[in-house]
């Protein structure tokens, strides 16, 4: 890898300068490519052996929930430094609002697509809502009681039968239609995965852009230094409050697009587990760094989903006996954990830790011109 | 951690004379909502929360991280209570014999507490040390990881089933009061539990090690200075921690009977709820806020509420941290961000 | 991160440009593939293994003339509990397997909720050995989930509207008019404790309280205190082993409760071996009774344990001769689809739900509805005595 990077060097430093200058058009033709490129991964042997392409490209779409939420979470944990342990309660919040709108359960039937931004400021909503009175509160408690909230969202749609359906959620939830061009079905993977690939790139020049406004400069102050912040005529508590609102909203709006992909919600789908995985995917990535938490939670997703579920299809290929009596099943999570340990351990930082170095910098480059 | 010893001689003074009234004053009340029998329930699984609160608060206090293993660790010694009293003391069921009774809950115990010591120790050896100058978080993710693996090692050497625990303090024994029926086994769980959190306070408040530990949770780098030796300390806060799981296993192995390798996360859960509420770092706090959770969520299933038990307890705990932002027993001075 | 050196990145590079250009040619349609969609892991293992086991040795026992049979497994259990959103991106990816042609399972009726959409769109025929929820098939709620398209699930199991009723028939029958209900708040458990409720109270007997306990539950305590004072002389759990079920007997018991007897669904009813019902509750599990939604006496109830015992060395498990069923009705399925001509996932879901089909299957007889309900409409009732459930009688719905 090092060679390689060599080597490649004068040229990265070049498109890097351009991307950096004109950032979201680096964003789109990131995804563009990586968009591209995905769906021909998948054919690869190791990969290709696993699943079919389809099955690739909707476990590619899965993924991209988990990326999206965790680039939603990183700007509450990586820009602003509050550790939120009760995400996924908004991301249920933007999946329950979608599926009471438009399902059968209520009969009624609103479009999609106002209904992610219906979704995203509903999330927002709450996101306040929680913040406004508990963002005084310092570091961890802060953490439990998002994760209380968490936990109390849950146990809430769980008991207002007459709204949520109990425990057995809001089904047949309406999938999103282009008029006269393109319903999306379950079984063409293709639509959901185009249209996951452009929230991708929406919520990602969102996130950069707003790095780089005054907000996130605020953020980076308060993370940094909180009473330094304040001093310098930050007001923290706002600065907070719009973190808080800006993840929220993000997870709301996956969370619409989720209730349309599964086509059902259900108490059960938003549990601790969700959010503790979204902050072990920002971590794992490199806190604030919005591509590599996104990668991060890409990866964590796969290899939790596909990878141990596959282990002993995986293994047979290699075709060597005493491996193909072990179930791997059995294993999953003990793989997982020590993958968890060791990538941790190896890099405390996160794999792609955030260049804050090199933003100053070109912060300083971009003043002078 | 850091109030125990009070800062402000005012507060100590208030402190000395408040608190026991509110306690009493709860208890009486609690006793008088929901009668003796489920007085006596509430205290016995306090008395659980509470010891595994403690391991929480401890090392949050000296370390500042969220031990999202400790609840496994309390899952764990459950099973290690399994081994001690079915091979090394060949018991599946209730000892009657007074004498064997007592010698086998000793060496329960004490191989228990012990044995999760060490392991939690060792935990902290190779999953937090090399983090000790880490980003903070990155040491919480470890902690995750160690959760996976302690769950399903046992998974993988017990079996995804609950598990029988043998009961060696008969479930049978009772007396009665008026109406009500008191088990023998709910003093006992609730008597060794009050035994072994005086027995901690006494350790951190009058020992030079204690006092180390203290120290170390105020400010690690003036400690290092003053001649603390800042690791050993940490993980003699990691075996004690551990240690008290592993006494909590050993309890709730003898009061419910049973166990699973999922029974960490929801305990866990709790548990470090409690010591939240209790003001985290600080040890009576973490012990307060077990009993109180306790009797929140055997509060919510008396009165038929108990599918709002978990929202209840977590709703208590968000509004009275806005109104009490560092907990009961939290030292209002206490700026750890 | 050295995984790839330079030449190793380029060979990929190749690789990918290759395998994508020949992509979908390779398929030669001959490999027939059944799916298994089950929670595979932790503590769900122990009840849907068996299911898993048993549709494994049906297959395993077929060929079917010019195709090859093969099985792709997949666990949605996450972190050992059966997860609804893991079942439905399962079925997605079997959807998503061109040779892949029916699938057996899921396991849990939460599941099911989940799986049926995706399954119905793409006519994908599934077989669960175990799902008891009515609202999976039948009625709007049925129909709202399949989305108005042709039936392509069915199922071996009777549902929870015979199967809870039939349980506080026969508690009424033992004289029992008061009782304490407890469910574990989920699809399945909420269910039967519903349906049970109803017939329970229409017949004259009173429902002295209901709680709900979620699983993982560990301390029943003030439940049975609280129900304590209410004197009940039964009581109703619904929901699963795993939930609680055994932990809620016990700690009856051990309140001094342990002479009122204790009713439940299959959710309870899984033999005596580990994590089963009947040894964690231990000796309090006596006075307990149970229904199964489906046949006691398979007609060749010993053949079938002892080729099962053969095969994986232990005895079946309750729900061992339904995956095995599950699996027969779709080989069945298959072997008519290709006497018609063409095996494809469309000629598959019509000849498993064409109602006129009778399939002879382990089960006994079994013939599916309009809505893909099992025509086997027996529920039957069991009792622990000397720590076994003991089949007490049989309740036949097929004609009532």
């Amino acid at each position: 890898m090092s060679t390689l990077t060599a080597r490649f060097a004068p040229l990265r430093a070049r498109s890097n300068a351009y991307f950096a200058q004109h950032r979201s058009l680096g964003v789109l033709v990131a995804v563009i490519t990586i968009g591209v490129a995905l769906p021909l991964i998948s054919r690869i042997p190791p990969f290709g052996d696993l699943q079919s392409m389809n099955a690739w490209v909707n476990a590619f779409t899965i993924a991209g929930i988990y990326a999206l939420l965790a680039v939603g979470l990183n700007v509450v944990i990586g820009f602003a430094g509050l550790l939120d342990l009760g995400y996924a309660a908004f991301f249920a919040l933007g999946g329950y609002t979608y599926a009471i709108v438009a399902s059968p359960f209520f009969d009624i039937h609103l479009p999609f697509w106002p209904m992610l931004i219906v979704g995203a400021l509903i999330g927002a909503m709450f996101g306040i809502f929680l913040g406004a009175p508990t963002l005084r509160l310092r570091g961890d408690y802060l953490a439990i009681v998002t994760l209380g909230f968490g936990e109390i969202v849950p146990i809430v749609l769980l008991n207002a039968d007459p709204f949520t359906g109990g425990t057995n959620g809001l089904g047949g939830v309406d999938k999103p239609v282009i008029p006269g061009i393109l319903e999306f079905t379950l079984i063409n993977p293709w639509p959901f995965y185009v249209l996951m690939m452009v929230m991708i790139a929406l919520v990602m020049t969102v996130v950069f852009r707003l790095q780089d406004s005054r907000i996130g400069r605020a953020w980076d102050a308060v993370r940094e230094d909180e009473l330094a912040a304040e001093s310098s005529g930050v007001n923290t508590v706002i600065s907070k409050l719009q973190a808080f609102a800006v993840g929220a909203a993000i997870a709301g709006f996956v969370g619409v697009f989720n209730a349309a992909k599964l086509t059902i919600v259900a108490p059960d789908q938003f549990k601790f587990v969700v959010s503790i995985s979204a902050v072990a995917a920002v971590v794992l990535g490199g806190m604030g760094n919005p591509v590599g938490v996104a990668v991060g939670a890409f990866v964590i997703y796969l290899v939790q989903s596909i990878f141990l579920k596959q282990l002993n299809t995986l293994v047979d290929n290699f075709n060597i006996p005493v491996l193909q009596e072990i179930d791997f099943l059995e294993f999953q999570y003990v793989l997982y954990g020590i993958v968890l340990v060791l990538m941790m351990l190896k890099r405390p930082q996160g794999i792609f830790p955030a260049k804050r170095r090199i933003r100053i910098f070109k912060d300083t480059v971009g003043g002078a011109k | 951690m850091a109030t125990a010893t009070g800062t402000v001689r005012t507060e100590r003074v208030r402190g000395q004379f408040f608190l026991p009234a509110v306690i009493t004053g709860f208890l009486a009340l609690m006793l008088g909502l929901l009668g003796f029998e489920q007085f006596l329930n509430a205290m016995t699984l306090g008395a659980i929360y509470a010891l595994i609160a403690l391991g929480y608060t401890m090392v949050y206090g000296i370390i500042e991280l969220i031990n999202f293993a400790h609840g496994d660790v309390f899952m764990v010694a459950t099973f290690v209570s399994i081994a001690v009293s079915t091979t090394l003391l060949g018991q599946t069921g209730a000892v009657l014999d007074i004498p064997t009774l007592i010698i086998s809950l000793i060496v329960l115990f004490t191989v228990t507490i012990v044995v999760m010591a060490l392991v939690g120790a060792l935990i902290e050896r190779l999953a937090y040390r090399p983090l000790r100058n880490a980003p903070k978080l990155a040491p919480l993710i470890t902690a995750i990881g160690v959760s996976f693996i302690l769950q399903n090692i046992i998974q993988f050497f017990v079996g995804p089933y609950i598990t029988n625990v043998p009961q060696l303090f008969s479930t049978q024994w009772a007396f009665t009061i008026g109406e009500s029926r008191v088990p023998l086994l709910n003093l006992f769980v609730i008597g060794s539990a009050l035994f072994l959190m005086v027995v901690l306070q006494l350790f951190i408040s009058r020992t030079k090690t204690g006092r180390a530990m203290r120290t170390t949770a105020m400010d690690r780098d003036a400690s290092s200075l003053m001649g603390v030796d800042i690791n050993r300390t940490i993980m003699i806060t990691f075996l004690i921690g551990s240690g008290l799981a592993g006494a909590a296993g050993v309890i709730h192995g003898l009061y419910y009977g049973n166990t699973t390798f999922t029974l960490g996360f929801q305990s866990g859960l709790k548990a470090f709820t409690a010591a939240v509420l209790g003001g985290i770092g600080n040890t009576a706090g973490a012990a307060l806020g077990g009993f109180l959770i306790a009797f929140v969520e055997v509060g919510a299933a008396a009165f038929g509420f108990g599918r709002w038990g978990g929202a209840i307890v977590f709703s208590l705990l968000v509004v009275f941290l806005i109104f009490r932002p560092t907990g009961l027993l939290g030292s209002s001075t206490g700026d750890r961000a | 991160m050295k995984v790839f050196n330079k030449k190793g990145f380029a060979a990929l590079a190749a690789a990918a440009l290759l395998a994508a250009a020949c992509g979908g040619s390779t398929t030669e349609g001959k490999t027939l593939t059944i799916g298994i969609s089950l929670p595979l892991s932790g503590s769900s293992l122990a009840s849907a293994g068996p299911a898993r086991d048993g549709a494994l040795l049906a297959i395993k026992e077929t060929t079917i003339e010019g195709y090859t049979l093969a099985t792709k497994i997949l666990d949605h259990a996450v972190d050992g509990v059966h997860n609804p959103a893991q079942a439905a991106t399962d079925v997605t990816t079997l959807v998503g397997d061109e040779t892949v042609v029916a699938v057996v399972g899921p396991f849990n009726s939460s599941s099911a909720k989940a799986q049926i959409p995706v399954s119905s769109e793409a006519g994908l025929a599934q077989c669960s050995p175990s799902n008891t929820n009515p609202d999976l098939t039948k009625g709007d709620a049925g129909a709202a989930l399949r989305g108005g398209r042709p039936v392509n699930y069915v199922r071996v199991a009777a549902t929870d509207d015979l199967q809870g009723p039939a349980v506080a028939v026969y508690a009424k029958s033992r004289g029992k008019s008061n009782v304490f209900i407890v469910d574990s708040t989920d699809t399945y458990g909420k269910g039967i404790a519903d349906s049970f409720a109803a017939e329970f109270t229409a017949g004259g007997g009173t429902v002295l309280g209901r709680e709900g306990a979620p699983a993982g539950t560990t301390d029943f305590t003030a439940i049975v205190t609280a129900a304590k004072a209410l004197s009940p002389d039964a009581f109703f759990y619904g929901g699963v082993t795993a939930d609680g079920a055994g932990l809620f007997r016990k700690a009856i018991e051990q309140a001094g409760l342990g002479d009122v007897e204790f009713y439940g669904g299959d959710g309870i009813q899984d033999g005596s071996g580990e994590g089963s019902y009947i040894a964690i509750a231990g000796a309090a599990a006596a006075k307990s009774f149970s229904s199964v939604a489906a046949i006691e006496n398979i007609p060749d109830k010993a053949g079938f344990a002892a080729k099962y015992e053969a095969e994986y060395g232990e005895a079946p498990g309750a729900y061992s001769a339904s995956g095995y069923a599950c699996a027969q009705v779709i080989l069945e399925a298959i072997k008519t689809a290709v006497a018609a001509g063409e095996v494809t996932r469309e000629s598959v879901r019509a000849a498993l739900t064409d109602t006129a089909t009778v399939y002879s299957t382990v089960l006994g007889d079994v013939s599916f509805d309009e809505n893909g309900d099992t025509s086997q409409k027996i529920i039957s009732l069991y009792e622990v005595v000397d720590g076994n459930w003991t089949f007490v009688e049989q309740i036949d719905y097929a004609n009532k």
